[in-house]
């Protein structure tokens, strides 16, 4: 008896201490590295081994190809081996804590992969990532990339990162189906609805999402903002410099409960997985989805003819018409044990010169002007490379806006919104609630 | 009358009972007398022994190993729970209970948490530990398939939460998924729906999986419980016409008590614990109708970067657990 009661008492023990121990982390003391590290400094002799270590998202596909690269560089500087750590797959939803976990215990990977906007924001404002403005001054980096992406990965005026990947989000359409049915591209939001309207009498839906996470479905509400509220309103709201409980967002709500209740949305998309959305769509079951330059390759991977597909840029009815963008970024941890050398991988990696000479799939989207794409492989992304370059405004997703709290609330009233529990004006009531809270916070 | 008796009743209690005779008494004054020396020698012998430090070392590395990684990051995240630290920067202040009082009066989405908890601990207490019993019951006769029987309805137990929920997901996708698929199939399209894309039906919807993946544990349990009920406890029962509720009121469920306390106890701990299903079904939503208290600490702890008030959830989750857990193990344990 005393035994089965030591044993369960110490189960429970056990557990508790499981449970609370793994919600622990040690706070990092401030590292000096951020000032007395610069680019200006000497990297390490050549003779010292170094090995620097490069935290990506990665698949196992990409590592294969940016092995190449990767070898390439360690060829030239034989002192420096390169250790990907990649956590593929996760998205923005499991890397950042990974990074945040390496920081927190003291032991930062050299270089690593970040967003633009609020996802890196956390990491910046906890000094956590180097000032690279004198290594941009020491590699001319600024000469490299588009305006647009320099300034959508500033913080407070200071570069925090060297720019990777520039995106861009619009409708992907079926050519043929278009074709067979006498649609054309739509040129305004009222020829849009009427789209989706004889896609409806088609028997399709217009769009296919996947609501799991929130943002797949959020891309179409910021396509409403941006409609409703225009240019200047729509920046001002992602900045919280004007109320979220105003018409313009009440119409955006209405639209969107509009088009679901109309049918033009594939139905129960609230928990459907993100890629999964992709199935009505190939099937033919709905007629657009809203993704990104980069879904030409998932075209390819998954088999399609891509010469039946195209895309193009939601028409919003205002001046200039503005496109969801995004950059990625390379940034340098404060406390990484080889800054320099990190910086010289970065300025490698982010050349022209290596990017057109070592191609790989990954540079479609590359940030980098003067990098292009075989147009004749890829028709579709070099279009995109035109649109998304060439840009002379662009809005960001909401979601590289928003901290990622105040983003989960934007998500609450969206699936409120779809479920029809709250009216246009509640949301937007509820959305203004909401940013008044963590305002106050 | 055996010598162990005697260490129990004392002699002089024993003396006076009218049952024993001259022979007996003596005996007895014997075997006291022996065993009265015989704790005399053995205090003495642990008064004189040295401190042997041997068994020490060799339960040092797993102390060792414990200290550090479990009681230290365990009083770590106490501390931290009264802190404001976003788990990152070296800003970290003190906010005494400011944390503990958010939660419990102040965050809508912590009291939703708790609210699913709750439920879930109710339904895990019931739902899977009756059908885990009614299983354990069937498989303990004498049937033909009944060690493969086991093993399927075992099965789900050991496969990793993860995977189970990934699969279940994709049973519950509204327009490809199996469940609904079979729905359609077999003429009740109506009742097709987006499982876990619905208000009301998402967390009931992750709870089936739950009972799926946790009837295999508590059915071995009992399996085990049952077999050991000694045989001839039936047959005398059955001999004095007892029927088959009788037997299993009577004497079923009485053996079942330790296999109780392990399943119960184990059920509540697991339920407020509940992390892995939700992440992979629901992350939460819709909207953040399917949170729990494990998730909410997640989303506070690692993706809000409020990590003190990420401990606190995990302290009150542990409070919460000890509070169920150890009262009932305590009383179950007397019994």
């Amino acid at each position: 008896m005393n035994l089965r009661k030591s044993l369960m008492v110490w189960l429970a023990v056990v557990t508790v201490m499981a449970l609370v121990s793994g919600c622990v982390a040690t706070p990092p003391q401030a590292s000096n590295s951020a000032t007395t590290s610069t680019g200006g400094e000497a990297a390490a002799s050549s003779e010292e081994q170094i090995t620097l270590r490069w935290a990506n998202i990665m698949d196992a596909t990409a590592q294969e190809q940016w092995a190449l690269i990767v070898d390439a560089y360690e060829a030239e500087n034989p002192n420096i081996d390169i250790v990907a750590e990649s956590t593929a797959g996760s998205g923005a939803a499991i890397y950042p804590d990974v990074l945040k976990t390496s920081m927190a215990s003291g032991s930062p990977p050299d270089l690593f992969f970040m967003w633009g906007g609020s996802i890196a924001q956390p990491f910046i404002e906890a000094d956590q990532a180097l000032d690279l403005g004198p290594y941009y001054e020491q590699y001319g980096w600024e000469e490299n990339f588009a305006p647009w992406v320099l300034e959508r990965i500033s913080s407070d005026g200071k570069l925090y990162g060297v720019p990777y990947h520039a995106r861009g989000m619009g409708f992907w359409y079926r050519t043929d189906i278009f074709a067979e049915n006498g649609w054309s591209v739509p040129t305004t939001f009222a020829e849009q609805e009427a789209l989706c309207a004889s896609m409806k009498e088609a028997d399709m839906y217009c769009i296919s999402l996947g609501g799991k996470f929130g943002w797949h479905t959020m891309r179409v509400l910021d396509y409403f903002l941006e409609h409703h509220c225009g240019p200047e309103i729509h920046d001002q709201l992602n900045r919280l410099e004007t109320s979220w409980s105003q018409q313009c967002v009440v119409d955006s709500y209405s639209t969107f409960q509009t088009w679901i209740n109309d049918g033009w949305v594939t139905p129960d998309f609230l928990n459907v997985e993100p890629n999964d959305s992709r199935f009505p769509f190939f099937a033919g079951e709905a007629g657009l989805v809203l993704e990104g330059d980069w879904y030409e390759g998932v075209l390819k991977n998954n088999e399609q003819d891509v010469a039946n597909y195209s895309f193009y840029l939601p028409p919003t009815d205002q001046e200039p018409l503005r496109f969801s963008t995004f950059p990625e970024q390379w940034m340098i941890p404060v406390g990484a044990e080889h800054p320099d050398e990190a910086a010289a991988f970065i300025n490698f990696i982010t050349s022209a010169e290596t990017q057109q000479a070592m191609f790989i799939n990954d540079f479609s989207s590359s940030a980098t002007v003067g990098v292009n794409p075989d147009c004749e492989e890829w028709p579709l992304s070099c279009e995109w490379r035109e649109h998304i370059l060439g840009a002379e405004s662009t809005y960001p997703p909401t979601d590289q806006a928003f901290v990622k709290e105040l983003m989960d609330d934007f998500f609450e009233v969206q699936d409120t919104l779809v479920a029809g529990r709250l009216t246009p004006q509640e949301g937007a009531d509820l959305m203004q609630q909401r940013v008044e809270e963590w305002q106050a916070q | 009358m055996p010598a162990k008796a005697i260490g129990r009743v004392t002699f002089e209690a024993l003396s006076q009972s009218p049952l024993l005779d001259q022979g007996e008494m003596a005996h007895m004054a014997t075997i006291a007398k022996h065993n009265e020396i015989s704790k005399q020698r053995s205090d003495q012998m642990r008064r004189r022994r040295p401190l042997r430090l041997t068994p020490y070392l060799f339960i040092m590395p797993a102390l060792i190993w414990y200290l550090i990684f479990l009681v230290y990051p365990m009083f770590q995240s106490l501390v931290i729970s009264f802190m404001d630290w976003d788990g990152l920067s070296a800003n970290i202040t003190y906010v005494g209970f400011a944390n503990y009082r958010n939660l419990l009066f102040e965050d809508d989405t912590a009291r939703q948490a708790i609210r699913n908890n709750i439920l879930w601990t109710l339904g895990t207490l019931l739902i899977p530990t009756v059908i885990g019993l009614l299983l354990a019951s069937a498989l303990d006769r004498d049937l033909r398939g009944r060690t493969l029987l086991r093993a399927i309805f075992y099965g789900p137990a050991i496969l990793p939460l993860v995977a189970v929920g990934m699969i279940w997901a994709w049973m519950y996708n509204p327009q490809f998924g199996f469940i609904n698929t079979i729905l359609r199939e077999i003429g009740l399209g109506s009742l097709a729906r987006g499982w876990l894309s619905t208000f009301e039906t998402a967390l009931p919807a992750t709870f089936v999986t739950a009972i799926w993946g946790g009837v295999g544990f508590p059915m071995v349990l009992y399996l085990a419980a049952l077999q050991a009920i000694p045989k001839e406890q039936y047959e005398a029962a059955k001999m004095d016409g007892a029927n088959g509720r009788q037997l299993f009121f009577r004497i079923t469920l009485p053996w079942l008590r330790e296999a109780h306390v392990i399943v119960f106890s184990l059920a509540v701990i697991n339920s407020f614990r509940t992390f892995d299903l939700i992440y992979t079904m629901t992350y939460g939503g819709p909207g953040r109708i399917t949170q729990v208290l494990g998730t909410w600490m997640y989303f506070n702890a690692f993706q809000y970067y409020h990590a003190g008030y990420g401990a606190a959830i995990a302290w009150v989750i542990a409070a919460i657990t000890l509070v169920v857990a150890i009262p009932y193990i305590r009383h179950m344990s007397r019994e």
